[in-house]
């Protein structure tokens, strides 16, 4: 049954289309301050549940780096009478994916499970976040094991390159610029009265969200979350925003020596914005243009043009402070230079006009058409609803998200790359071959040039 | 859970499935190409792979990048990869735009030739040597699998070499190569093509014919070069290697040549590393990072791989001091599943894990797309995306016993360990 050829010369005409709504999302607030915000996802018999907590990185102290972090990965190593192996078991038992961590902004403890297991999920959930025991031996070999991660992640060209970035990028007084999972010096001593001082003044229902999506009704989660977390009491309070300053006026290259690389690690990068920012949306586009997507200006000029790397991209980090914006790549060592100042030059190219109508298009309807994508997993969705919880953002505002994508204008752009890009003060690190690579990095002029041992991160 | 499955042939060999789900607008359409690096040539290794790059220059209605370009500026999703049995390729699209897909997917198989040139190439055999720098020679452990590979299968095995190939091998290339590949390899009946999510089954049937049913079918393909069949399948004795620098942790891997994915024998061997390394409540968590501390994680998985023979792989990252003593208690928990029969409760915690997670990976339109292109490649049968768990429970705790004895031994082992230190690699044994 073989058809004549069709037409190839165009693409053919989109089908019929259909409109994408976000989940309803419900709120209910418990009488102990809990919110709940829940949305329902049926297409699998499957349910996400997650206890967002104001106890992530920001609620630690500057000499205790890696504590929040500490603090929630220990929940699951003892509580409720129930200890590290038991509660291990249940959870496999259980079938249910459990995960505790954090990020700048908040902890967080969650599972993903098959609905007929919600109940018993639920019931252990709230054990580790209400009654964690923190057990000494388990406090020990937790801190080992994190001290382990730190000499591996200082060992990995990426991740160490990561870490000297946001080093430089932010003033030494803003928790920022050290790593969220903490150093070698900052988890030495913490012992388990530090961890259960922390959990006992953090993890509280006034400073809790508890997010869910999937199989189950809005009644049916406030009811167990009555059930669980309703006699769960005490006050956390509200955390006084820190300070967020950048550390250099002027540009920094930063050679984070490896002798014998074959490949550098480069970040470029700066103080970028915070998440409730009036801009977000025009930064997002222009991001999304600069260095966001794989058709972006710079993985096209990088890559598709000059094959230095196997992939060039820009982030914007947004939290409740202003969080770093960077461009990272791995490049052959013998293309350093030439692509730290193709990056320089891209940042600056999108400060000098108007992006053309048709990149503007093509950025937002990227940008429009790929969120649903991340919406298809009941984790998909939770992690929506922990964004609403986590920056007080409106319970309608995902209605609303791809709307506000749309409306970003040429001129929004341009005024986003102005004032959120800072190419004559960025921090250029390079995780590579020092000996080979200073010459042409002081040759192209842009600042002075600081070698760094990866060992001296800890300092 | 009961995935719809509506599967149909084209004149020129194509296997199309469809699997309808309406949830949300968007479709993944997912093209497993039966081509992996099993297929190449000594002194061409990497080839599979680089062509897999190549897919995405333009065809002879496509630009330039402009597959990328296409699908991203209509908000869809896409990446290719490629593997040892298989190459992929896979755009997932709001549900309006699975025309387009259509379009540039059977632009690429039916129109490649006319746009392929030297300079294109040339570019991406430079991307792809920076992502091998990137993920093999700048990365700590980046290696371990190619050296597995080498250590567990002979030079004339297809699985000897890594699909990401060696820098010579890359360079060697040449644009004849590349078209001789796309002749020998991308032809309708060497494919499978599935759609997954909202269409409408008549309409979208009509769609594939009108884009891929013009395609003329290719020759027959080639039998696999070297030697695929392993006789005797068990190695013969234990291959070692020490890799000292260029690691912050040391590291030991063990890997044991076990029966291919899709045989009674594998899905007994996975239930085996299931008790061994899912979830912390397994054997090696428990006793090796929580109890003894002699790793600082752990990690048993197979490779669902159909040439030949599938590995058995077990990781154990340490710390500081002895990898002997790391090494020997990994073995342990390996050789106590051939000694004794797992108990119920424990069997049955391997297979609700499986069950789990399976369902859980399956929300997603492109995950369910690419596990039935999969199981059509291998098995033709792509109804096992609902069915394969019956294969898990079927294994008894008698079955991983004997399987844990008879495969998981000393003479079928290769060991390879990670040290940190002065940066001198001891000479790889031969296998």
């Amino acid at each position: 049954m073989s058809a004549p050829a069709p037409d190839r010369s165009a693409a053919p005409p989109r089908g019929p289309l259909r409109p994408f709504h976000f989940a309803e999302v419900h709120r209910r607030t418990l009488p102990n301050g809990l919110a709940v915000l829940a949305a329902e996802v049926r297409n699998f018999p499957i349910v996400t549940v997650d206890v967002v907590l104001d106890a992530g990185g920001l609620a630690e102290p500057a000499e205790r780096t890696g504590l929040a972090a500490f603090a929630a990965g220990l929940l699951e190593s003892g509580a409720a009478g129930r200890d590290a192996a038991e509660i291990a078991e249940r959870v496999d038992d259980l079938g249910i994916s459990l995960d505790s961590g954090v990020s700048w902004d908040t902890a967080q403890c969650g599972f993903t499970c098959l609905r007929s297991r919600l109940e018993p999920g639920f019931e252990l959930l709230a054990d580790l976040v209400r009654h964690p025991a923190f057990p000494e031996g388990e406090v020990e070999r937790v801190r080992e094991e994190r001290l382990s991660s730190v000499v591996q992640r200082r060992g990995t060209p990426s991740s160490a390159a990561d870490e000297a970035a946001n080093r430089w990028i932010f003033s030494p007084d803003t928790l920022f610029a050290r790593p969220l999972a903490g150093m070698l010096r900052t988890l030495q001593g913490v012992g388990r009265a530090e961890v259960a001082a922390f959990h006992a003044a953090r993890y509280r229902p006034d400073a809790a969200t508890l997010v869910a999506a999937g199989d189950a009704s809005v009644d049916e989660i406030v009811a167990l979350a009555e059930r669980w977390l309703g006699d769960w009491e005490g006050g956390a309070g509200a955390l006084a925003p820190p300070a967020v300053r950048p550390r250099a006026e002027g540009t920094t290259v930063v050679l984070l020596d490896r002798p014998g690389a074959v490949q550098s690690e480069i970040r470029v990068g700066h103080v970028g914005i915070e998440r409730t920012a009036p801009d977000f949306f025009a930064v997002t586009v222009m991001n999304t243009i600069l260095g966001g997507a794989f058709t972006s200006r710079l993985n096209m000029n990088l890559r598709e043009r000059l094959g230095y790397t196997y992939g060039a991209s820009t982030t914007f980090a947004a939290r409740r402070q202003p969080g770093p914006f960077s461009m990272s790549a791995a490049v052959q060592t013998e293309a350093t230079a030439h692509a730290v100042s193709e990056t320089l030059r891209e940042l600056r190219g999108m400060q000098e006009a108007e992006v053309a109508p048709a990149e503007l298009d093509d950025a937002r309807n990227y940008l429009a058409g790929v969120f649903p994508l991340g919406l298809q997993t009941t984790d998909g969705v939770s992690g929506k609803l922990s964004t609403i919880a986590t920056y007080g953002l409106p319970d309608d505002y995902y209605q609303h998200y791809r709307e506000r994508l749309l409306a970003v204008t040429a001129a929004d752009v341009l005024a986003a790359a102005r004032a959120r890009l800072w190419p004559d003060r960025a921090v250029v690190v390079v995780g590579g071959d020092a000996a080979r690579l200073r010459g042409e990095l002081e040759a192209l002029e842009i600042g002075p040039v600081v070698v760094m041992d990866p060992d001296e991160l800890e300092s | 859970m009961q995935i719809p499955i509506e599967r149909f042939e084209l004149a020129n060999g194509l296997r199309v499935v469809l699997s309808e789900d309406h949830t949300n607008p968007v479709v993944g359409v997912n093209l497993w190409y039966n081509v992996g690096s099993r297929n190449e040539l000594p002194g061409r290794t990497g080839l599979a792979h680089l062509f897999e790059h190549m897919m995405f220059q333009g065809s002879q209605h496509v630009p330039e990048t402009g597959h990328i370009a296409h699908v991203e500026r209509v908000g869809g999703s896409l990446n290719g990869s490629t593997w040892l049995d298989r190459t992929n390729f896979y755009d997932t699209v709001p549900s309006d735009r699975l025309e387009l897909v259509l379009w540039l997917e059977s632009d690429r198989l039916g129109c490649f030739l006319p746009a392929l040139t030297r300079e294109k190439l040339d570019n991406q055999r430079d991307v792809v040597k920076n992502e091998r720098r990137q993920r093999v020679d700048n990365a700590p452990y980046g290696d371990w699998d190619e050296r597995l590979q080498a250590m567990l299968f002979p030079p004339d095995h297809p699985y000897h070499h890594p699909v990401i190939g060696s820098m010579e091998d890359l360079d060697a290339a040449s644009l004849d190569d590349v078209a001789d590949f796309f002749r020998t390899y991308y032809a309708p009946n060497n494919a499978v093509l599935t759609l997954c999510g909202d269409f409408d089954p008549a309409e979208a049937r009509r769609l594939v014919e009108r884009w891929f049913g013009p395609i003329p079918r290719g020759p027959a393909v080639p039998p696999l070069p070297g030697r695929p069949v392993l006789e005797p399948f068990k190695l013969g004795r234990e291959v070692r290697h020490t890799s000292r620098g260029g690691v912050p942790l040391p590291r030991v891997y063990l890997a044991w040549r076990v029966p291919v994915y899709g045989s009674p024998d594998y899905y007994a061997a996975d239930v085996a590393s299931e008790l061994l390394a899912a979830g912390k409540s397994s054997r090696l968590y428990r006793r090796l990072v929580r109890e003894r501390r002699v790793a600082r994680s752990v990690a048993a998985f197979l490779l669902p791989v159909v040439t030949g023979s599938s590995a058995f792989i077990v990781r154990g990252n340490g710390d500081a001091g002895d990898t002997a003593e790391l090494e020997r208690a990994l073995l342990d928990e390996v050789e106590r599943l051939a000694a004794e029969l797992p108990g119920p409760a424990e069997m049955e915690r391997a297979i609700t894990g499986l069950e789990a997670r399976h369902l859980f990976e399956l929300q997603k339109v492109n995950e369910r797309a690419d596990q039935i292109s999969m199981l059509t490649t291998y098995f033709d049968a792509p109804e096992l995306i609902s069915t394969e768990l019956d294969r898990y429970r079927a294994v008894t705790a008698e079955d991983v016993r004997r399987v844990a004895a008879e495969y998981l031994t000393a003479d079928n082992r290769a060991v390879l360990t990670y040290l940190p230190g002065a940066d001198v690699a001891a000479p790889a044994e031969a296998a």
